[in-house]
């Protein structure tokens, strides 16, 4: 049987990681991501890039209390292939486990 | 965070995220601490002063810690919003509850009172809703048995003619049921250090 083959964008942890905070929620800062996915910041911050320039997240930034300040939120099309991404998964680990 | 990752890994990342997004709630500790003292305080003053003969005296300690909490509230809100990195739709879910149980609570009091009649057992019954709810929606055991405190405090209130009954009552529901669960929310709310 041949499967799906996964969204190499959302086929990495951190990436990965950053989409599943997002997805349950209407947004999030960078130090909020920064704090539950444990990375650093030059890389979390390149990959809400790599993220964005696929569409996947919008990125705001503004300004709080006079310090920079970044806002991410999943996209509707980052929603969509988070979706299909999971419903992949589940499909590979059902037939492997069933 | 860079290593390929298998399909149970990633569903396994999955859901810790999640389960993270989702219990990153807004700090609501206070409002449970800060009507929960208000309310104790306006009822003990209240009950201390139903001897007084003065229907004004006994009715200035709820308008007080009305007042009061209708002014802090909004602004600790104010200030609370700017400092949360989150935005969780569960919060503004939690918030319509509240706001629709503001509403609900002051029509009843204008009705009841405009009617001659004490409000205290169905504005307790009418607090379990939304205590319960947000203990629901937030998983936090203390605020779902807190809810149901209300509702048999509630019941209690409008079942028994006894002052100090009602009294009693009211006291235990908020204590149990606004203060205890406020105090262990503040700690939790601590521990997660979420907004």
């Amino acid at each position: 049987m041949a499967f799906a083959p996964l969204d190499p964008v959302l086929h990495n942890q951190l990436r990965l990681a950053i989409a599943s905070l997002l997805v349950g929620l209407d947004g999030a800062e960078f130090n909020f991501l920064l704090e539950k996915t444990g990375a650093t910041r030059g890389n979390l911050s390149a990959q809400i890039s790599n993220l964005k320039d696929a569409g996947y997240v919008e990125v705001k930034k503004s300004f709080k209390d006079n310090y920079p300040n970044t806002r991410c939120s999943l996209t509707a099309k980052g929603l969509k292939a988070f979706e299909t991404y999971v419903q992949a998964i589940k499909e590979y680990l059902g037939t492997v486990e069933g | 965070m860079e290593q390929e990752l298998t399909p149970s890994e990633s569903l396994k990342l999955i859901e810790t995220m999640i389960g993270q997004a989702k219990s990153s709630f807004s700090r609501i500790s206070f409002y449970f601490l800060m009507w929960g003292v208000l309310l104790l305080a306006a009822m003990v003053t209240a009950y201390l002063m139903r001897d007084a003969g003065n229907a004004w005296a006994h009715g200035a300690a709820w308008g007080v810690a009305g007042v009061l909490g209708g002014i802090i509230s909004p602004i600790f809100g104010f200030r609370q919003g700017k400092k949360e990195q989150v935005s969780n739709p569960m919060d503004r879910v939690v918030g319509w509850i509240w706001g629709a149980f503001v509403i609900t609570m002051l029509l009843m009091m204008f009705s009841f009172t405009g009617s001659g009649r004490n409000p205290g057992a169905a504005i307790t019954l009418l607090t379990a809703m939304p205590t319960f709810l947000t203990g629901q929606i937030m998983r936090f055991k203390p605020l779902i048995f807190g809810g149901m405190l209300f509702w048999v405090a509630g019941l209690v209130m409008f079942f028994s003619g006894n002052d100090t009954v009602i009294v009693s009552a009211y006291c235990i529901s908020m204590v149990f049921g606004y203060l205890v669960p406020g105090i262990l929310l503040k700690r939790q709310e601590d521990g997660l250090r979420t907004a």
